[in-house]
């Protein structure tokens, strides 16, 4: 299905009726499940990711650290002082339009769970937690574009929800740009969070910062891209980054507010200098 | 799930035996009653890329998620139809045509389970998945509503996740939510006619259930259709002493003396008892509040992790406990023969040998009682709004 992208230039809308700078409808829950630690759902367009979090807690035993070396997770931070981060995906198999099965030893999914256990150990303050786990497992439901900026907003969330003490939120969203490689375009834009259908056509990128701050936590470009476009794709995807972070700090203060009218927690000491309104 | 260990002392084992093994009702470590469930909640159709989709929350916090999805397949030709027919003489082909739509190979349906912190491979899911898959063809009637005609059939994915980390056996939750998710998966409408390519409508407000409803009948709470026949469901029924105890929580499981996992379908004959009029059957059920006819699938032994628990040691073997003597050495090997074929009061020993007849068939006629826990699981998925 080529991307028409000649009708982009002419109203300078993208296939799914947007502007270039504009994010996609972004919904997040915390705390959707009980029993965890930790737990966070969140939908970027039709991209919809569940997170679980345990810990951290005490590694279960040598059967479970040999389960895990032989392809369960990607761990990140060392086991002695520090707390060990490890990330484990399950892509559904109707997540995507034609049913497509993925075994834990796919080399794409490791590579998602290294990417994302790496980019939290470095935002978590896990030298807290010494000799200990986080798991965090990652769902995937439903597929369209940015996954793997789904699945670092969703583990930010979860990880929140724990209640385990982290630096700033890590926020990732993609951009792209509207020329492909071979096209030398001068005109070419370039566009924020990509859909499926852009993802599989045009050159882009992920990135995650840490917080407000211009920091990248992530960068993931897996496409052959000019290199005269990459900076303007890089400011576009900090600056949505941004928006992203903004929104996941709405999602968890309310979600706050909530609770302590709902009186489920009491009212912290901390929570009266914040602005909770 | 025998690797799935329960980290409790001989002492707390007993206790727990000796509670859920009182009469006249045992004492549940969460206080349900014995044929109690835990209450969930439910939901359907929440993800639009499938074909039927569910979600249950069990009030413990464990979730699943069960996607559905169809595919067309070409039915393989079995090669041996020609040397049939001409063996069986009397056979129409009339009868012969309504042989080939009974027939539903079991390969029409696959089936996969993820659970958090297993692999795919692991003994543990590949039995669930199994289980669950064998309740499902055992019924019979699945696989006949996937052939579209006689060159294709749909090919049904269920892929079953269970997002929550394993707190308790998790086979009751993940067949109440195939379940559900099977009420709700609609294929597409066929538009061609006989054995041609199918060619089907595209529009899915025109799409069919798997399980078709009955336009006519109501369910008098929230407006839905009544669905005239169900999927099966299974449920984890176990017997600790003399009493027998529905959808045991983790600790509960890890005394029990037998776990079995049975598959309870419903009657495909409700559609002609609920229109038709009066016929020695309906007079039967005219006496029970439902009105349905249970039939026992499959039942399958679970090896509880209470075998693999620790025993603990009687006082009177104890050599900690008694004063070491001149003779002790001699004395404990005695104890480990005794400890080998005794019981002893309020010291834990984890059971042994295989489920005993009686047990087995009181824990099926249990669970196939008029009224009793498979009727109200029923009840209770029934009323789940199918979107």
């Amino acid at each position: 299905m080529p991307l028409d992208t000649s009708s982009y230039s002419l109203a300078l809308l993208r296939v799914d009726g947007r502007r270039w700078n504009e994010l996609r409808r972004i919904n997040a829950q915390i705390r959707t499940q009980a029993a965890a630690d930790g737990s966070s759902y969140l939908e970027m367009g039709h991209t919809k990711v569940m997170c679980v979090v345990t810990g951290p807690s005490e590694p279960f035993g040598p059967a479970r650290v040999g389960r895990t070396g032989a392809g369960a997770g990607a761990t990140a931070g060392a086991s002695g002082g520090e707390a060990g981060v490890v990330v484990s995906i399950v892509v559904a198999g109707f997540s995507s339009v034609d049913r497509k099965r993925r075994g834990r030893g796919d080399k794409r999914i490791q590579e998602l769970q290294s990417t994302i256990s790496s980019a939290l150990a470095a935002s978590l303050h896990t030298h807290l937690f010494p000799h200990s786990t986080i798991s965090i497992s990652l769902h995937v439901l439903s597929q369209d574009g940015s996954l793997l900026a789904a699945l670092i907003n969703a583990a930010t969330l979860a990880c929140v929800d724990a209640g385990i003490p982290m630096t700033d939120y890590v926020a990732a969203c993609t951009a792209g740009s509207t020329s492909t490689y071979a096209a030398n375009d001068e005109s070419a834009d370039p566009l924020l969070d990509l859909n499926h259908q852009e993802e599989q056509e045009l050159p882009g990128l992920t990135v995650a910062t840490l917080g407000d701050s211009d920091r990248v936590a992530v960068l993931v470009c897996e496409s052959r891209v000019q290199v005269s476009r990459l900076e303007g794709m890089l400011a576009v995807g900090v600056d949505g980054c941004k928006q992203v972070r903004a929104i996941l700090d709405r999602v968890v203060r309310d979600k706050g507010r909530k609770m302590v009218q709902e009186g489920t927690v009491q009212k912290g000491v901390g929570l009266e200098d914040m602005e909770v309104d | 799930m025998s690797s799935q260990h329960v980290l409790l002392s001989p002492a707390e084992l007993s206790y727990l035996h000796a509670s859920l093994s009182l009469q006249p009702l045992p004492l549940r470590p969460d206080g349900r009653s014995p044929t109690q469930f835990r209450p969930l909640v439910a939901e359907t159709g929440i993800l639009p890329g499938t074909n039927g989709s569910a979600r249950i929350c069990f009030a413990d916090g464990t979730e699943a998620i069960v996607g559905v999805k169809a595919e067309v397949e070409r039915t393989v030709q079995p090669f041996t139809q020609d040397t049939q027919t001409t063996q069986d003489e009397g056979e129409t082909p009339a009868e012969d045509e309504r042989r080939k739509e009974e027939v539903g190979g079991s390969d029409w349906v696959e089936m996969t389970v993820e659970i958090p912190g297993y692999r795919d491979d692991d003994p543990t899911t590949v039995f669930l998945g199994q289980m669950l898959q064998e309740a499902l063809l055992a019924d019979g009637e699945f696989t006949k509503r996937l052939r579209i005609n006689g060159r294709f059939h749909w090919k049904i994915y269920l892929d079953i996740l269970l997002i929550s980390p394993p707190l308790s056996y998790p086979l009751p939750l993940l067949s109440l939510t195939t379940h559900l998710a099977l009420l709700s998966a609609r294929l597409p409408r066929l538009k061609s006619e006989g054995d041609e390519d199918p060619l089907f409508d595209d529009d899915w407000a025109a799409s069919t259930y798997v399980y078709p409803r009955d336009n006519n009948k109501k369910d008098g709470k929230d407006g839905n259709n009544k669905v005239v026949a169900r999927p099966p469901v299974t449920l984890l029924v176990m017997a600790v002493g003399n009493n027998i105890i529905f959808d045991p929580a983790r600790e509960e499981l890890a005394v029990a003396d037998v776990a079995l996992a049975v598959s309870v379908g419903e009657e495909t004959t409700t559609t002609t008892t609920q229109t038709g009029g009066d016929d020695d059957v309906d007079m039967e059920e005219g006496s029970t509040p439902g009105k349905r006819r249970l039939r026992l699938l499959s039942v399958r032994t679970i090896d509880p992790p209470s075998r693999l628990t620790p025993p603990g040691v009687p006082n009177a073997t104890n050599t900690a406990y008694t004063a070491p003597t001149g003779t002790a050495e001699a004395k404990t090997q005695d104890g480990a023969r005794t400890l080998e074929t005794e019981r002893v009061e309020g010291v834990w020993k984890a059971p042994r040998g295989g489920a005993k007849v009686m047990v087995m068939a009181a824990l099926v006629a249990k669970v196939l009682e008029k009224g009793g826990v498979a009727d109200e699981v029923l009840d209770g998925l029934e009323a789940v709004d199918l979107g």
